[in-house]
């Protein structure tokens, strides 16, 4: 298999530099960008597997890269940003960002969250290939869960990779509530301390796709699918 | 020392307005005494040479009356046995004279006495009683007259040393205020404003003064830490990373340790400077709180043992709380000792350890940055823990408070988390 290709867009000369070796020593494959822009052209031109992103970049910030990115592409984008700046953290993740590392990150962490996004998207990209098996179905919802194909009334729906494992969560129990802590061990593979916020941000961009009723909040647990 | 000085000195360190009140009793009785015994004395001395002067004539008219026709009137006797010495030497000398003979209770006794004929001495005596009734009736208006004074003067010292004490005491109670950090308030508003304008005023104008001076102080001091601690966090951003490039070994490890130190140490800073800033705003959900709490300890300090006695559902900003609970166990593994033990009970987190407990200056004041949670420094933490902690339930709308575990409980710190209920 070759190896993964990153776009790495960070303004820092010594933080690019040096988490480009990191990554590279980690079987990365690397493509450094100093601002948005020249990010934006890297991505187009080379077409990365995964984008990762710093928050703060001259030309293009990198809230609007990342739209940007996901208006073409599915492809799974890790935000970074200071811990201070949450905000941001949550523009990242509205705008379609996977996941998020603050800074100043430890390299065994950045990757540990790459693999783990990556993981959901190989899941994704490869069950494309796999037809068949049976449909679930809630509501004008269809998934078929092997295929990883989800239509609404009828019409395919595009979800990140991140999104349809959230959704196959659900479907997976429907009517149970399922705590943010879980869907964070169960869909980002935190063992603890992720934020649940991106737990939150998904589950609204997922409704926005599924229907605002389609998933129900339970005040103080966490979310359910409706039958 | 005697109670009564010990009561005497508690009095002269208690409030300005018995002070004054009881300086202005003391002085107005003086003067009240004072001039009473004055008007006392001159009053009767006036009425005693008023009554010798009429004795006088008294016993002369009653001479020219013995001389001429014998008799003995206005009730005068010759050669009365009873006659005061002293007269008896005036008569001795042929002199004529008034005595006043004081009596031991009751009005005196005025004599006056004439030499007659064949070495006779002719003398009248009359008590004093009439007009020492006048006396005694001065007497008593001159005591309710002082006792009037020394009351009304005590009252008004009551009144305008109540009114001072007052205004200070409300001065007091503001200038507590802005040394807890509350920087809306003004002395000299809590005062009255610029109704009164003396000393007090003069007072709550400086301590204002000095309060802004200190805040900008303060506000500068912060920013130009948060400053530096945000300017430092690029580079350590790239160290941190670059660290990792290092060939492993010991050398690597022991670079690693002190960057990953630093790197707390500029982002607890940080926190505390927004904490500071109070620009800060919690991220609200339901929490059901025992499931979390469980979980993060979990996480966070795996020897540590969690009892949930009473769950409960609470408004709050999870990853304060996590940055909370992490902070407060963190602190009871480096300065206290195990066993850790957090209790969930309703919207209360108690998280205590079995160690020597908090140091008193802590417990006194609350955390304060740079002071770590225990009194020998050996330890590695920096101290910021608990007052990011502090700050972060603020932001929560919670309240965290710090004792000591009783010696007969096993002792030890006591951290206790007060959240909102959902």
């Amino acid at each position: 298999m070759a190896a993964t290709h990153v776009l790495f867009v960070e303004d820092d000369d010594v933080i690019r530099e040096a988490t480009t070796l990191a990554l590279e020593r980690d079987g990365f494959r690397v493509t450094a960008a100093p601002d948005g822009l020249t990010g934006l052209d890297a991505f187009r031109g080379e077409r990365p597997d995964l984008a990762l992103l710093d928050v703060m970049v001259p030309g293009l910030d990198g809230v609007s890269l990342c739209r940007r990115i996901r208006d073409e592409s599915t492809i799974p984008v890790i935000m970074l940003s200071a811990r201070a700046d949450s905000i941001d953290i949550v523009l990242g993740l509205e705008a379609g960002a996977d996941d998020y590392v603050t800074k100043p990150f430890d390299g065994a962490v950045l990757v540990a969250r790459m693999r783990a996004v990556l993981r959901r998207f190989r899941a994704a990209s490869q069950a494309d290939e796999d037809d068949g098996g049976a449909l679930l179905s809630f509501g004008d919802i269809e998934i078929d869960p092997e295929g990883l194909e989800v239509t609404r009334g009828g019409e395919r729906l595009a979800l990140t990779p991140t999104e349809m494992r959230l959704l196959l969560e659900f479907a997976g129990a429907p009517g149970t509530v399922l705590s943010r802590d879980r869907l964070l061990e169960r869909v980002w593979d935190y063992d603890w301390g992720g934020d649940t916020r991106v737990v939150d941000v998904h589950v609204q961009r997922l409704r926005a796709k599924v229907g605002q009723d389609r998933i129900e909040t339970v005040r103080g647990f966490g979310y359910k699918l409706k039958a | 020392m005697s109670p009564a000085v010990r009561a005497f000195r508690s009095f002269f360190r208690s409030g300005l307005r018995w002070k004054l009140s009881a300086a202005i009793a003391v002085v107005s009785a003086l003067v009240a005494l004072a001039l009473s015994l004055v008007v006392h004395n001159a009053a009767r001395v006036s009425m005693i040479n008023s009554t010798r002067d009429v004795q006088d004539e008294r016993v002369q008219s009653a001479l020219r009356i013995y001389e001429s026709t014998g008799r003995q009137v206005f009730g005068v006797r010759l050669d009365d046995p009873s006659l005061p010495r002293e007269l008896r030497q005036y008569a001795a000398k042929g002199q004529r004279a008034t005595y006043v003979q004081e009596n031991a209770h009751g009005a005196p006794t005025v004599w006056a006495e004439t030499p007659a004929d064949e070495h006779k001495v002719l003398s009248l005596k009359s008590t004093f009683t009439d007009r020492y009734s006048v006396l005694v009736d001065l007497d008593q208006a001159l005591v309710a007259g002082s006792l009037a004074v020394v009351g009304v003067g005590t009252a008004l010292g009551v009144l305008i040393g109540g009114r001072m004490s007052r205004r200070l005491r409300k001065a007091a109670t503001a200038a507590r205020k802005v040394a807890d950090g509350d920087t809306e308030v003004r002395v000299r508003e809590a005062i009255g404003g610029r109704r009164v304008r003396d000393e007090t005023d003069e007072l709550a104008r400086a301590v204002d003064a000095m309060a802004d001076a200190l805040q900008l102080r303060l506000e500068a001091e912060r920013r130009v830490t948060a400053d530096i601690a945000h300017e430092l966090r690029t580079p350590l951003t790239g160290l941190v990373t670059a660290t990792e490039l290092l060939p492993p070994g010991r050398p690597a490890e022991l670079v690693r340790d002190r960057v990953h130190a630093l790197r707390t140490l500029v982002e607890d800073v940080l926190e505390v400077a927004r904490l500071d800033g109070a620009a800060e705003q919690a991220d609200l959900q339901e929490v059901a709180l025992g499931e979390f709490v469980r979980r993060r300890v979990q996480a966070l300090a795996p020897d540590a043992k969690v009892v949930v006695d009473d769950d409960a559902l609470v408004q709050t900003d999870p990853r304060r709380l996590e940055r909370i609970l992490g902070n407060l166990l963190a602190n009871a593994a480096r300065h206290g000792r195990p066993l850790i033990e957090v209790v969930v009970d309703g919207p209360f987190v108690r998280v205590r350890d079995h160690g020597p407990g908090f140091p008193a200056d802590l417990l006194r004041e609350g955390p304060s940055r740079f002071r770590t949670g225990s009194s020998d420094r050996s330890g590695s933490g920096h101290g910021l823990g608990l007052t990011i902690a502090t700050g972060q339930a603020r932001v929560l709308g919670a309240r965290l408070t710090f004792r000591n575990a009783a010696p007969e409980e096993g002792g030890g710190a006591v951290a206790q988390l007060l959240l909102p209920r959902g």
